[in-house]
């Protein structure tokens, strides 16, 4: 189903206009009515919130990029998300689009949940608003670790069309699983945009090892927005590989709410082309004991540009906090940008917290190294580049996704040479 | 000026003011007839004058920074500040002829003091005009000029007008454009090619009425193959209400000229510090911004360098001292505008009790610059839990030519080292002072000694009473 704006409206977007949005509700009228004034109350903040965007949460990005006017049609097609490995005891792994058919009343319970907030509150309103499925996944108290790893998998809409998911992951306390998130435009050559909102809840002691791999067409535009609850004693790794989208904007925040949680955050963006990555994150210690570390590694080459924003917010309530930080960019070609933006907000004194980040070319030692060694030079710097992406590539614990990740990096370069 | 912190901190030399009869005064609040009448106790140009009124329009227009700065800001306000206070237009040359309550501030303050030991030149000022100024005769045949402002753009206009207002221009924020409306006082120094300062000039600021606004305008031109050490220092009275200083430092450093600006402000805790300063440097010349935050109420302060030549050198070292009551929100600029520029910022901050410190920094590299180099450390030590510390750098590079490298760290001292030394007879202040002290001692090695003598006491002294 696709919805054109009715003419007469301002040309700013369709997703401003009453009527778009009134017949878009319209389409929905088998929902429950409260998903009904849940989408309508999305709406009205959607309106709000882009009148009253924060300059600070845009520093250093060219924000016209992420424009939606140039998107005419919002897709609701029940193909965009894949789930696999779904059947185990203890487990619930379906989409949102079943689970609002199937069991709403479980759903209602986890819907109200907060955004990451650091600067796209607008797209996070009209996400919630819009979006037509996702994923949802729930583990029980102490279900059993899978052997397998979960997958779910986003493609992107066709040309000038937009496309939202919402979803959600709970842990309840003591389970554990591993999740591999997807999202690609299955070879489609789409300027279209995606907008992608996950909540996670993390109960006492629970563990979740998430990878997400994005490789969407290098002329859609991406919103990756993603807030995760941690509770006492709970930890996440979250390893995230960025190579494709012409313009992403990925914001990630984890809130440490219980005491001993763990925040691990790892992240890498091979850019090409004009290829731009506006990444904002932010490391939230509100217990005490709690422990975080982030590494954000961007190499970047052709005109693109990478920003990295990270803030370390320690609250007075949360002494004796271990938090790091740290982004490492490399610049592969003169027209390449790198700009960072390394923040600490501390108001405890018990802690130990550092941030370090770097800009620079490749090492020409290490590249002179590999030269007399009969390596031509592009080759050199692909090694040089991919041993830079190693670090991030390691976290990744299964060692066949681990091997396709890196194979997938690869042929990036291949692309080039 | 609403909201004084009620909090004392131990700083009584400089606490204590006399009254003063005023010649001038252009009363309390802003506007066209204020900057008028700066202008015309001045008898300045017409060209100035429209400069001041001009940028009065760009101040008015100008928003407080409080989308990203601290909410602070709007507290002052600006209705009831006196922008401008003399005795006299005309610094004395000697010290006798001071008047008595102006000599006696300064006395007790101990600036002819220290002019007799080591200094080169000194220059005093008292509210809005300076009351001395006083330079060593062999200097002023060197062809070294130090003045005023007013004599600066009166009788050296030929010197200082091409540079006057073009490192910072008016509209750079709202707080420049509010110096460039109302400056009075401040130093104006020409170094001639060659020259080279072996001896400190210095530079003393002193606020002595209450709600009065001091706004002094710095120039100095280091002309090719100079070399310069100015210093400044300040302090002001405990008034119940608070108080403004906000002024506007442009340094311009031809080729192959040094010059090093070293900066102890210890404002009461009722001042309002809010300062823009920035240097060019020209190929293969050296800046160095050597500052200390001990005083006022909130301090934001980001002296920046624009590297503008070949080769050309900056750096920053900052100390940041932040105790109840207080925010120092200090930083750095570096705008890397040539090849082969390098900069350096080492700042370091202390927060204690309730006190706030916050880095702010920026680096820029354009992709057209080739071999660029920049490090930055901010290193944080937080002593109380109710102490806070912020950073928030930001980093633009371009091109695969240059490189920057950027940590931070924040910690607290930790319990074993105080352990350890109470062990060996220090009590629990000392042993804290002794780790303060310790770190910051490799930046305070970095100060003139007197300075640094004078900075391990004051350190001290804000210790006092912060354990337990």
């Amino acid at each position: 189903m696709n919805l054109r704006p009715s003419t007469g409206q301002k040309k700013s977007s369709i997703f401003d206009s009453p009527a778009f949005f009134n017949s878009f509700l319209n389409t929905r009228s088998w929902e429950p009515p409260w998903l009904n004034d849940f989408r309508r109350k999305h709406w009205e903040e959607f309106l709000q919130a882009e009148k009253s965007f924060s300059k600070e949460g845009w520093r250093f990005s060219p924000r016209a990029r992420f424009g939606f006017s140039k998107f005419q049609q919002l897709l609701d097609n029940s193909n965009s998300v894949q789930i696999e490995n779904s059947d185990h005891p203890g487990i619930t792994f379906e989409t949102v689009e079943k689970m609002i058919l199937d069991r709403p009343d479980v759903l209602a319970s986890h819907i109200d949940l907060h955004g990451p907030d650091l600067g796209a509150g607008d797209i996070f309103h009209l996400i919630s608003s819009l979006a037509h499925t996702g994923f949802y996944l729930h583990l029980e108290k102490n279900a059993d670790p899978c052997l397998h790893p979960m997958k779910v998998s986003h493609s992107t809409a066709n040309d000038s069309s937009a496309l939202f998911h919402r979803n959600t992951i709970i842990l309840e306390p003591f389970a554990e699983a591993t999740l591999f998130e997807s999202i690609d435009s299955e070879g489609l050559n789409s300027s279209s945009l995606f907008g992608n909102v996950t909540h996670i809840e993390l109960g006492e002691g629970a563990k979740l090892n998430r990878i997400l791999f994005q490789s969407c067409d290098h002329s859609s535009t991406l919103y990756q927005l993603e807030h995760f609850n941690i509770g006492r004693n709970a930890s996440i790794t979250n390893t995230t590989i960025h190579l494709g989208s012409a313009q992403s904007r990925v914001e990630t925040k984890g809130s440490l709410l219980g005491e001993g949680a763990v925040f691990e955050n790892y992240s890498l963006f091979f850019g090409q082309e004009k290829q731009l990555f506006d990444q904002r994150t932010m490391q939230h210690h509100l217990a005490p004991h709690g422990r975080s570390n982030l590494v954000c590694k961007n190499a970047l080459s052709g005109e693109s540009k990478s920003i990295f924003s990270g803030m370390i917010k320690v609250d007075n309530s949360a002494s004796s906090t271990d938090a790091y930080q740290s982004n490492r960019n490399l610049l592969l070609s003169g027209k390449a940008e790198a700009d960072s933006l390394p923040g600490l907000e501390i108001l405890a004194n018990e802690v130990k917290c550092s941030h370090g980040a770097t800009t620079s070319r490749i090492d020409e030692g290490e590249l002179f190294y590999l030269l007399a060694r009969g390596i031509p030079q592009p080759a050199a710097e692909k090694l040089i580049a991919l041993g830079f992406f190693e670090e991030i590539v390691d976290k990744i614990r299964n060692e066949n996704e681990r091997e396709h990740i890196r194979k997938k990096i690869e042929s990036q370069f291949e692309k080039n040479e | 000026m609403i909201r004084p912190t009620e909090i004392d901190i131990d700083r009584e030399k400089g606490n204590f003011h006399y009254k003063t009869d005023y010649a001038f005064d252009a009363g309390v609040g802003l506007d066209e007839d204020t900057v008028k009448y700066i202008s015309g106790v001045k008898d300045e140009d017409s060209w100035l004058l429209d400069f001041r009124l001009k940028a009065l329009l760009a101040f008015e227009k100008k928003p407080l920074p409080t989308h990203w700065a601290t909410k602070d800001l709007e507290n002052i306000d600006f209705d009831v500040i006196r922008y401008y206070l003399s005795q006299g237009q005309q610094p004395s040359r000697t010290w006798e002829e001071v008047p008595d309550d102006i000599k006696n501030t300064f006395e007790r303050l101990g600036i002819p003091e220290q002019e007799r030991k080591f200094l080169a030149g000194v220059e005093a000022q008292f509210d809005s005009e300076a009351a001395y100024s006083r330079m060593k005769g062999d200097l002023e045949k060197q062809g070294v000029l130090f003045v005023g402002s007013k004599e600066g753009l009166s009788e050296h206009q030929e010197i200082f007008k091409k540079w006057f207002g073009k490192v910072i221009p008016t509209s750079d924020n709202k707080f420049s454009a509010l110096n460039s409306a109302v400056f009075s006082g401040g130093s104006f120094i020409y170094v001639p090619p060659g020259v080279k300062l072996t001896q400190p000039l210095q530079a003393y600021f002193r606020i002595n009425a209450e709600n009065f606004g001091q706004f002094e305008r710095t120039l100095i031109i280091a002309d090719e193959g100079s070399e310069i050490t100015y210093m400044e220092g300040c302090t002001a009275p405990k008034f119940e209400t608070s108080t403004l200083h906000s002024a506007v430092v442009e340094l311009v450093a031809l080729k192959g000229a040094k010059i090093q600006y070293v900066t102890v402000q210890n404002w009461s805790n009722n001042v309002f510090n809010l300062v823009t300063k920035r240097a060019l440097a020209e190929e293969e010349a050296e800046v160095r911004w050597i500052d200390c935050n001990i005083g006022s109420r909130l301090t934001m302060k980001y002296p920046g360098v624009i590297l503008r030549g070949r080769k050309a050198r900056g750096e920053v070292l900052s100390i940041a001292l932040a105790n109840d009551g207080q925010h120092q929100d200090t930083g750095a600029k570096m705008i890397h505008a040539a090849e082969e520029t390098t900069s350096n910022i080492i700042a370091k901050s202390v927060s204690i009790g309730e006190g706030r410190s916050s880095y702010r920094g920026l680096v820029r590299m354009p992709k057209h610059l080739k071999n660029c180099r920049n490090n930055t450390e901010c290193d944080a030590l937080l002593i109380n839990s109710e102490s806070q510390t912020d950073t928030y750098p930001a980093i633009a590079v371009q091109g695969d030519g240059n490189s920057v490298q950027h940590e931070a760290s924040v910690s607290k001292v930790s319990a074993e080292q105080i352990f350890y030394m109470q062990q060996r007879g220090l009590r629990e202040s000392e042993a804290m002072s002794l780790c303060v002290n310790g770190f910051v001692n490799d930046l305070i090695r970095e100060f003139p000694m007197e300075y640094s003598v004078e900075l391990k006491r004051l350190i001290d002294l804000e210790m006092e009473g912060s354990v337990g």
